[in-house]
């Protein structure tokens, strides 16, 4: 599915990411774990194509196609969704009109057809149920006004519904309290299928032990320095990312 | 010093010009070399009303977007409709209180002044659908006075669609009774040169004023939205909100003043004005002023200025937006937060679909 | 720090308007009244040479075809300019600052009365590693000292009179004079052009960090004079300075002028922080008579690439005060800051604010201004922020809050923004509000008295701006504040 190899990145001409590679199979949830710095949230904008975020070497694929040519709008067409560390507030623009507009941007990207109002609508009302959201808060402003734990839920309420292939969790649980947290990682459970794969990226291993990982990889000044089993998440909990740190 | 005086006197040094503090950033003493003849109606002797009915084919280029039982019609500078004799004033009635005041101007060459009288009577809530069009270089001076008794409640939504090339300035001055309430939306697409000015004579009193307004801008035009607010006694309330687009080079301006006079105590007063910027050589100039004399107030003005927040483009992009639609979306939401704010739901109706062709065309 | 010690104490001990007395000395006059012989006069009593005669002739002419501006919220009586003197001198100062022991004992009595240290040993004496700070001292016209001259030579840093930079430097003067705020800027500057007395010269030389605090005290004595006083500050590439001034004049019951006019310059990678203290004579609080006319053009020009300049007011003094601290960001990546608090009671008037001119890519410029009205004064913050079509990128926050306290006192905020280019982004948030009585009243079930209160709450009020001055005046500055709003609730 996702394929990363040698990737070279820089911001504001400072390397970042120097010589990732790394292969997420369909199916499979991929855990990358790392201190503060290593470069885990530049890994996930430069998967989703902002600007200011410059590739300088390497190449990224999604199921043998580049992604790194694409804007972020093809390749969020193409089935990359990114949930936001710091989602944004959208003032005057309803989550369910944002939303139907995305779904229905990627749709005609896809050459599909629309969804008409009243199938949106139903499935709006479905989702929104399964993860606990107040049917009313869609229709405000999106994210405006949200707290904390709000907006990580409607992230994952726009994941549900833009059903997207490749998913990358950036720091989903931060801000979270445990009740949110299951919820949030029920949401992200339901996704789990064999033609999906996941990349959640984390500091704790907290959300670890509800969204289980088939594989755990250390982020370290730009470079995947370790990779395990979810026994490895655990090992970073007791010792910490000294030794990591250090290797880099 | 006014646009209207130089229009009557023929004195260009009536002109107000760029060394008038309140008209720095809307010349019009560097821009009108000479004053444009007035605009002169050939069949004399008729009543304004047919006047107006026989020059229909004139005014065709433009329909008020407004639909209202009873509308005045104001046609190069000559009124039909008032249901009275010039010049007296336009009278809300209690069965039907809203009026639609359609101002049209075709046509170039020449000038036309006018100044009308708007009467709300005590204790009456009523709906004033203002639309101004033109479509030539027309130089033009309109000045509403409106006068809101005690009691009364006016709306009054402006729509103004002029020319390219025409120098339009209007004035109104509002005047508040006690516990009156006074609310404003004034949309706006520019002109050559055009001042949209609001003085407003808030007695404080329990009344209460919201004067919003929204200028988008393309090509050349410049739009001066000046608004002056003077609260002169205890408890009263002012909410105000511009916003405003430009791109090319365009010109947005946009002046606030709120004065609370000695003694207006506890009055509450907050002005917001927030403008993008869509391209590299449009401008923006603001000055949103407080002068207090009074002690006992809450009073509050914020003002930002920039482009639209690229953080947001890219997290409507990573939801599947390509980048322009994404683009119109924020920009339209950004001018919608004044719309939502028309209470008169037609005419936020007609409101949202003018400002969707005009952020279109944009 | 004994002596800074000494002025808190002292500030502490005060009432009122407390650095209004006069010195009884001998003094030298120009004669009455402004002409080109006055400007003449000035120029020979200085010594100076020929091309700074016709530089100050020039601008007197000039200045002639001037007219004195207007539209500040502020109203006086007009000024005669014939009815003042323009040079005002402490009798036979030979030409120029002396030694120390030369100078006037009264002049010394007076310095040590306002807390001003001009002995080195007493700034020495101090706490150890507290930071030291050198001084000039400015009377009337001219400077009578100035401190730790060879300290700052030794690290190639030049600090002295404007007197004895015309003399000492006339290659800097002449190339920088001026190059900031042009001879004929605005009317005032004009004036101060022809007939300047003295004021500071700093010059620090690229790579270095001044390693002490600089600061210049202006002390206006004469009756009927004006003080003009002229500063020039240049901050080579990559050098960083930190500069004071402070200012007091006696009480009189006529109104006096100090037209000023404060140019810096800022290279590539230099840093200027330049803090002011104003405490002028204010006038009489209830009359309104006399008090000093501050007519002061201060600018910055931060030419070189990552400069900054960061200005720190403290306004509390004046009958008038009409200035406009401003930074020109010419360079790329330059940065401005403004940081005022103005305060104004009784009869005072304050028209004050600044011009943040973003001329470069990427500049950046912060604006906190903090004013206070009380008693029947008014109190204007009047600000530019303009970004130009090159500027790309430039990016401006201004915070501007008014604080009232009584029902006679007016709070004005004229802001201007001028975006000229779509990457530019301003932002801009004022509020105007009276002290809160229910602050207040929970301050005083706590046990404070009304008078402590107020000041508790106005400190909480002005303490970001109070931050950004050097450690040592902050205390002042807050004493000062305390002083200038007694009496202002009741």
């Amino acid at each position: 599915m996702l394929s990363i190899k040698n990737l070279h990145a820089t911001v504001a001409d400072k390397p970042i990411i120097k010589g990732l590679t790394l292969d997420v199979p369909a199916g499979e949830v991929h855990a990358i774990m790392g201190p503060n710095g290593a470069g885990k949230s530049t890994l996930s904008y430069v998967l989703t194509g902002r600007a200011g975020y410059e590739v300088t070497d390497g190449t990224a694929t999604l199921d043998g196609e580049d992604l790194l040519s694409l804007d972020p709008n093809e390749r969020a067409a193409r089935g990359v969704f990114l949930s936001f560390q710091y989602p944004l507030e959208i003032p005057g623009v309803p989550a369910l009109t944002f939303i139907r507009a995305a779904l229905n941007a990627q749709r005609k990207a896809r050459g599909e057809p629309e969804v008409g109002a009243p199938a949106f609508l139903k499935l709006a009302r479905e989702t929104a149920a399964s993860l606990k959201i107040d049917f009313d808060m869609l229709k405000r402003s999106l994210n405006v006004g949200f707290s904390g734990g709000e907006k990580k839920r409607m992230e994952i309420f726009q994941m549900a519904m833009l059903s997207p292939r490749f998913l990358i969790l950036d720091e989903t649980d931060s801000g979270l309290d445990i009740d949110a947290l299951k919820i949030v990682a029920a949401g992200v459970n339901a996704m789990r299928s064999p033609d999906r794969a996941m990349l959640v990226i984390t500091h704790y291993q907290r959300l670890l032990d509800y969204i289980k990982p088939d594989r755990v990889h250390v982020l370290s000044a730009g470079r995947i320095v370790a990779s395990g089993g979810p026994e490895l998440a655990h090992e970073l909990e007791r010792e910490g990312y000294d030794k990591y740190g250090k290797a880099a | 010093m006014s646009l209207s005086t130089a229009l009557r006197t023929g004195d260009l040094a009536e002109l107000p010009s760029r060394r008038d503090e309140d008209w720095r950033w809307t010349d019009l003493r560097g821009l009108i070399r000479k004053i444009p003849p007035a605009y002169v109606y050939e069949g004399t002797g008729l009543a304004p009303e047919i006047m107006v009915e026989g020059q229909a084919g004139q005014i065709d280029f433009y329909r008020s977007p407004f639909n209202a039982n009873r509308t005045v019609r104001v046609s190069n500078g000559m009124v039909a409709g008032l249901g009275l004799k010039e010049p007296g004033p336009l009278v809300f009635d209690r069965h039907d209180p809203v009026i639609a005041l359609d101002v049209t101007n075709a046509g170039g060459g020449f000038s036309v002044h006018n100044r009308l009288t708007v009467r709300v009577p005590h204790g009456l809530s009523a709906v004033l659908l203002e639309s101004h069009a033109g479509n030539g270089d027309h130089v033009v001076s309109f000045d509403l006075d409106i006068d809101l008794e005690e009691g009364a409640s006016l709306e009054r939504i402006v729509l103004v669609s002029d020319h390219a090339e025409a120098i339009v300035v209007r004035q109104s001055s509002v005047t508040l009774a006690a516990t009156a309430s006074y609310a404003q939306t004034v949309l706006t697409t520019g002109a050559r040169r055009q001042r949209l000015e609001t003085r407003i004579a808030h007695p404080g009193a329990q009344a209460s004023v919201r004067l919003d307004g929204a200028y988008l801008l393309e090509a050349q035009r410049h739009a001066d939205l000046t608004t002056v607010v003077t609260h002169g006694g205890v408890d009263g309330t002012t909410a105000q909100l511009t916003k405003g687009v430009v791109r090319d080079q365009a010109r947005g301006v946009f002046q606030g003043r709120i004065v609370v006079e000695r003694g207006a105590d506890r009055t509450d007063a907050r002005m917001r004005h927030q403008a993008l910027i869509l391209s590299e050589k449009a401008e923006i100039d603001a000055k949103p002023e407080l002068l207090i004399f009074a002690d006992d107030v809450q009073c509050a003005h914020g003002n930002t200025v920039g482009a639209l927040d690229e953080d947001a483009i890219f997290y409507a992009m990573q939801r599947g937006l390509p980048s322009d639609r994404a683009r119109a979306m924020l920009t339209a939401a950004f001018v919608g937060e004044v719309i939502d704010r028309i209470e008169h739901e037609g005419a936020r109706a007609v409101a949202l679909a003018w400002a969707q062709q005009q952020l279109g065309e944009l | 720090m004994a002596a800074v010690k000494e002025t808190v104490d002292q500030v502490g001990e005060l009432e009122a308007y407390k650095h209004g007395f006069v010195t009884d000395i001998e003094q030298d006059f120009a004669p009455k009244g402004l002409s080109a012989d006055t400007v003449r006069f000035i120029s020979a009593k200085k010594g100076e040479p020929e091309w700074m005669l016709q530089w100050r002739l020039e601008a007197y002419e000039r200045w002639l075809a001037l007219e004195e501006p207007d539209w500040a919220k502020v109203n006086f009586p007009k000024i005669d300019y014939q009815d003042s003197y323009y040079y005002a001198a402490p009798k036979d100062p030979a030409s120029g600052p002396l030694s120390l022991d030369e100078v006037d004992p009264e002049i010394l009595a007076t310095y040590a009365k306002l807390g001003i240290p001009l002995r080195e040993q007493e700034v020495l004496a101090g706490v150890v590693g507290a930071p030291k700070y050198a001084v000039d001292a400015v009377f009337d016209s001219v400077s009578v000292v100035t401190t730790f001259k060879k300290e700052l030579a030794a690290v190639g840093v030049i600090f002295c009179s404007m007197s004895e930079a015309i003399r000492e430097h006339p290659e800097l003067v002449r190339k920088y004079l001026g190059s900031v705020v042009p001879v004929s800027d605005n009317y005032f500057a004009c004036l101060n052009s022809a007939v300047f007395s003295d004021g500071s010269f700093v010059y620090v030389p690229p790579g270095v960090k001044c390693p002490m605090e600089l600061s210049t005290y202006f002390r206006i004595n004469a009756a009927e004079s004006g003080q003009f006083e002229r500063t020039l500050i240049i901050v080579d590439k990559g050098a960083q300075v930190s500069y004071l001034e402070g200012c007091t004049a006696p009480m009189r019951d006529i109104n006096q002028l100090h037209a000023a006019v404060v140019e810096l310059v800022a290279m590539d990678d230099a840093t200027i922080k330049y803090s002011t203290v104003q405490n002028w004579y204010p006038g009489d609080p209830v009359t309104g008579k006399g008090g000093i006319y501050n007519f002061v053009t201060k600018r910055a020009d931060c030419r070189g690439d990552r400069s900054k300049v960061s200005w720190t007011q403290v306004e509390t003094g004046s009958a008038i005060t009409w200035k406009y601290p401003s930074c020109v960001l010419r360079g790329e990546g330059s940065v401005g800051e403004f940081y005022s608090i103005a305060i104004t009671n009784g009869r005072q008037q304050a028209d004050t604010g600044t011009k943040m001119i973003h001329l470069g890519a990427n500049t950046r410029s912060r604006i906190i201004s903090k004013g206070i009205s009380a008693g029947k004064s008014s109190n204007t913050y009047r600000g530019l922020v303009s970004a130009h079509p090159k500027a790309k990128g430039a990016r401006n926050f201004t915070q501007c809050d008014s604080l009232l306290i009584g029902k006679e006192c007016a709070a004005h905020t004229v802001p201007y923004i001028e975006a000229r280019n779509g990457q530019a982004v301003f932002e801009h948030e004022a509020t105007t509000t009276r002290l809160s009585e229910d602050q207040l009243f929970y301050a005083m079930q706590r046990g404070l008295g009304q008078e402590e209160a107020v000041q508790l709450l106005v400190n909480g009020f002005v303490k970001e701006v109070l931050q950004e001055l050097p450690m040592e005046f902050a205390v002042e500055a807050q004493k000062l504040v305390a002083i200038s709003l007694e009496g202002s609730v009741g």
